[in-house]
């Protein structure tokens, strides 16, 4: 991942050797046959976001290289939902929230006059905190259910729900009860059903809001195999609180910070550099617990 | 009752206290041993011998200590540096207390005679004092984290290597008149030495990682 030289805030700013992310990238060839095309990735450029006059953003701009994960850290407040919420347009569903600069998912700008909104959506897919699935429809139904709204059309059902499902590390535990409501899964199959929800609409880039949040720790293993198995085939940026976590799953970390000011990147780096050698004081008090 | 956070910076520093104290120990350990064998010094050199257990203790303490510690707070960066330094400065120490052990233990085995011919006694004298020097330096690094301190272990290290040459040399002199029991004795010592200064350099060097997160080139 390399950050933008024309930020204003670019002293602030790590640049990691592209290489790194090539090989990366190389290394993820997609596996799983029929899953979508990884394309060239996600590049965020100088964005801002504002809540009517109070600006949360300040310019971020980061590359996703395409089948790296990605996990955004920092203390609650420092924008880190709201950062990924730009990235497919949600933040825009709040009143008087308004935003800056360039989200461009294989070359090209989503906020591009013009633009399918829904169709931005469909590729790039999100899971929230807290496991929303249509409690009164079946198991099916809610796999199926983007695809219903988005209207699309598909062969062969069937073979999708359980591709789905089976990516999304669910399909065992409810292949003899595909009928079953939504509501009846516990937390954890709930949280892997939603995902199971948004692959099947064959999104190239899936944003993940605090997914493990509210599971126990067995639920959080059996998320954290799905995200490593679906970073074969697609471009995955995780929110999340638990450092471990963001340890364990993802190739690259970036550390969001707001001094009282907007939230601003303050470092990014291949994981492993950041949880052993921070270059910023600020990420190394962070991630070591001395403050946030 | 005191923060989470704060917990953990005392389990930190108590773990580098130890390894200040441990580095006492063996430079204590080194100077007796070095004295027992320049005055043939028995009591002192079984003094030496029994210190070692207690230094072995110590070192596994310690690393049951850092490895509780790892255990539960899971640390990262410089702190993830910090523990898994002090493991293998804890080794390094350890062996430094052996080579100690070692000396001593020459000097027992020639008891009441003196294992060190008098040409030869200012050379092995140097080297027991060069050796103190360093780890009481390296002693002042654990606890500073001195880096620029850290890199000049390793030059007084060029002053130990040139005593030992200086102690092959004399070895290998065709007018040596002392017998191959006492060349092997001294070629053992003068190992002894050096390879304890190297362990000192080594644990300045970790020191050096510990605070850059970089290998000392």
């Amino acid at each position: 991942m390399t950050t933008s030289h024309e930020s204003e805030n670019q002293d602030m700013q790590t640049s990691v050797k592209p290489s790194s992310l090539a090989d990366v990238a190389a290394a993820k060839a997609p596996k799983t046959p029929g899953t979508s095309v990884l394309g060239t990735g996600l590049e965020t450029r100088g964005v801002h976001a504002w809540f009517g006059k109070h600006h949360a953003l300040s310019n971020i701009s980061l590359d996703f290289a395409a089948g790296t994960v990605t996990a955004l850290i920092g203390p609650s407040g420092c924008g880190k939902s709201t950062f990924i919420r730009t990235i497919n347009r949600m933040h825009e569903f709040i009143p008087g929230a308004a935003m800056a600069g360039e989200v461009l998912l294989d070359g090209k700008d989503v906020y591009a006059p013009g633009t399918d909104v829904t169709k931005i959506r469909l590729q790039i897919g999100m899971v929230f905190q807290k496991p929303n699935p249509f409690p009164s429809m079946t198991i099916g139904e809610n796999v199926l259910s983007g695809l219903k709204l988005a209207q699309l059309k598909v062969e062969n059902k069937d073979e999708l729900l359980e591709e789905c499902l089976e990516r999304a590390g669910l399909w065992n535990e409810v292949k003899d009860r595909l009928g079953a409501h939504g509501g009846s899964l516990s937390g954890g199959q709930q949280q892997r059903l939603c995902i199971a929800r948004a692959l099947a609409v064959r999104p190239q880039v899936l944003l993940m809001d605090e997914p493990c949040s509210a599971l126990d720790p067995g639920s959080t293993l059996r998320i954290e195999d799905t995200i490593r198995h679906l970073s074969d085939s697609m471009t995955i940026i995780i929110v999340t609180h638990n450092m471990q976590q963001a340890a364990r799953v993802s190739d690259y970390t970036a550390f969001f910070l707001s001094d009282g000011g907007p939230g601003q990147m303050i470092e990014v780096a291949p994981t492993s550099e950041i949880f052993s050698r921070p270059q910023d004081s600020r990420t190394e008090s962070y991630v070591t617990g001395r403050f946030g | 009752m005191a923060l989470i956070r704060s917990v953990f910076q005392d389990e930190l520093d108590n773990v580098s206290q130890s390894l200040v104290d441990l580095t006492a120990m063996v430079a204590t350990s080194m100077q007796k041993a070095t004295t027992s064998i320049l005055t043939s010094d028995l009591k002192l050199a079984e003094e030496v011998i029994a210190a070692d257990e207690k230094i072995d203790d110590i070192q596994h303490e310690s690393d049951t200590n850092v490895i509780g510690i790892i255990a539960r707070q899971q640390p990262v960066a410089s702190d993830l540096r910090a523990l898994v330094t002090a493991l293998r400065i804890g080794s390094d120490l350890e062996r430094m207390g052996d080579l100690s052990h070692h000396v001593a233990k020459v000097a027992r085995l020639r008891h009441p005679n003196a294992a060190i011919p008098v040409e030869l006694v200012e050379i092995v004298r140097a080297m027991g004092d060069a050796a103190v020097r360093i780890t009481e330096k390296t002693g002042v690094v654990i606890a500073t984290r001195d880096t620029e301190m850290a890199l000049e272990v390793e030059r007084d290290d060029d002053e130990m290597d040139a005593l030992h040459r200086k102690l092959i040399s004399a070895l290998i002199e065709p007018t040596w008149k002392h017998g191959i029991e006492t060349a092997i004795d001294l070629t053992l010592l003068g190992r002894y030495y050096e390879r304890y200064a190297d362990h000192a350099v080594s644990v300045a060097r970790r020191v050096y990682f510990l605070v850059t997160g970089k290998f000392a080139s």
